[in-house]
């Protein structure tokens, strides 16, 4: 599964982190890192962080 | 900027001390920070923006009761566990169990019922031409509001604030002397919370309480007084704070009669005016954090146990952020403050903003013309802010 951040919309708030702390993290400067390519098994915690962000800045990309 | 003595001071607990004022404004030109007779206050977007994120920061509000004498006790023992002041592992294994609750997929099919509360509240009064907007709109819609995303009785919403407005004089300076009154608030609150639990307990339903009863993340859950303890936080950290900034809502729209013309005209601009009132006369005027070790920020050195304002109108409005700081109701901006932001982001915020998108409109559509009707009283600028009475007549329209 494939996810992405608009960086545009992305306040780093870091609620993401708390939902899925081994996909998200802020990094020493404050901003928000996160792996790109991510296991299936872990899609219920990013829909958890998908609904939590604030500014609902987390997707996942549909590929077709 | 070369010393800390030659930054501005304010003295933030002088109930005349005012956000929109010259004295604010200069400062923030002068300064990112100012000092305070209580820590500093920090005044300019950027640096609100780093600092309310920042882990050196830790949430300041955990140790109130205890610099106010109160050591134990009902109030003391929920406030010291409550998810506000909660940090690090703590904090997140709350947030994660009841974040799910509060998905805007769970709170959007609440908004017809909002917007039934509103025009029914409206209604008992447009008639007339003039209404106490703060008993007659603000109150009921806030703590109804919030019955309806718990599940209580609507009808039993003036025991619910009034219950939740004795909590909150926890927050002043008459804590001590007020603390039997509170206790015993807190202890209803707790019975109507544990009710409710023990309700979806044994009949569960599609509904924001049996999510958080049955809320589980891999094996853990809340116990029955954790979720009690974050029901009564809700109630508390909803309430008031609804109830203020749609006051203050109506009082930025008194001063922009044009703002309030055209959302009559375009309720879709409702969620834009919402923003636009938070960001520039937002309730909660400043979040509190406390420097958790010594740390140097900006050629500041911040020492260990320094109490850190985040102001959240002067942020909003700071030209250095904002070129064209007034409100704009069709403008683009930049996020604002008024929620918070970082770990502690309002967990309710999807809520309050959903409730106040659907109000401002339906007020603008009935109100027109609306003027200040008598004489006004107000909660001082620190903290929390807002109307206590707010007179209004209008030109009641269909
Ligand atoms: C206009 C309405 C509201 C405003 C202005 C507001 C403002 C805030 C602010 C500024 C914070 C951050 C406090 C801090 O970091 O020290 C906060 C946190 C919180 N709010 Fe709200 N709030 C509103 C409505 C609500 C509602 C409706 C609820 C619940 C139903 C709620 C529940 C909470 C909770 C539980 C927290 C603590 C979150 C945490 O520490 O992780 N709020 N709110
Ligand atoms: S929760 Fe949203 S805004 Fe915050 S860091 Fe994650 S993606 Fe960015």
């Amino acid at each position: 599964m494939k996810i992405h951040v608009d960086r545009t919309l992305c306040d780093n708030h870091g609620q993401c982190t708390i939902t899925a702390p081994s996909v998200f993290r802020i990094d020493d400067q404050g901003i928000l890192q996160y792996e790109e390519n991510v296991d299936d098994s872990l899609r219920a915690d990013i829909e958890d962080s998908m609904d939590v962000c604030p500014v609902q800045a987390i997707f996942i990309v549909t590929e077709d | 900027m070369s010393s800390v003595a030659e930054a501005p001071y304010f003295n933030i607990s002088d109930p005349k001390f005012a956000m929109h004022s010259e004295e604010v404004r200069n400062a923030r030109e002068q300064s990112w920070y100012a000092r305070t007779n209580y820590g500093i206050a920090v005044l300019r977007y950027n640096q609100v923006s780093q600092l309310l994120k920042d882990q050196r920061l830790s949430q300041g509000s955990g140790q109130w009761p205890a610099h106010n004498g109160v050591h134990s006790g009902l109030f003391y023992d929920w406030w010291t566990t409550c998810l506000l002041v909660l940090e690090g592992e703590d904090h997140h294994r709350i947030r994660r169990l009841v974040n799910p609750a509060f998905s805007p997929r769970h709170i959007e099919p609440l908004i017809p019922r909002f917007e039934a509360l509103a025009e029914e509240l409206v209604e008992a009064y447009a008639s007339s031409g003039r209404c106490e907007f703060v008993a007659d709109f603000a109150e009921p819609y806030a703590t109804r509001v919030l019955c309806i995303l718990l599940g209580i009785p609507e009808s039993e919403w003036p025991t619910i604030a009034r219950l939740a407005s004795t909590i909150g004089l926890a927050l002043g300076i008459t804590i001590t002397e007020e603390l039997p009154t509170i206790e015993e608030a807190l202890g209803e609150l707790y019975e109507y919370a544990e009710a409710l639990i023990r309700d979806r307990q044994q009949n569960p339903k599609d509904d924001f309480i049996t999510r958080l009863v049955e809320a589980n993340k891999d094996g853990d859950a809340l116990s029955d007084a954790e979720l009690r303890n974050a029901l009564v936080l809700m109630i508390f950290g909803g309430m008031d704070t609804t109830r203020n900034q749609l006051g203050l809502g109506m009082q930025s729209f008194l001063h922009n009669p044009a703002q309030w013309a055209l959302l009559g005209e375009k309720p879709e601009l409702g969620r834009a005016a919402t923003e636009e009132v938070m960001r520039t006369n937002p309730t909660t005027t400043w979040v509190t954090r406390e420097a958790a070790v010594t740390f140097e920020y900006e050629g500041l050195t911040i020492e260990k146990g320094t109490t850190v304002h985040l102001f959240t109108q002067t942020s909003g409005t700071d030209p250095m952020a904002f070129p064209d700081p007034e409100m704009d109701i069709e403008g683009e901006h930049k996020p604002h403050y008024g929620f918070g932001g970082g770990i502690h982001h309002c967990l309710g915020h999807f809520v309050a903003r959903a409730d106040m998108s659907v109000a401002y409109p339906i007020l603008a559509r009935r109100m027109k013309d609306i003027r200040l009707g008598g004489v006004d009283e107000w909660l001082p600028d620190s903290g929390n802010t807002g109307p206590v009475r707010l007179p209004l007549t209008f030109t009641p329209a269909p």
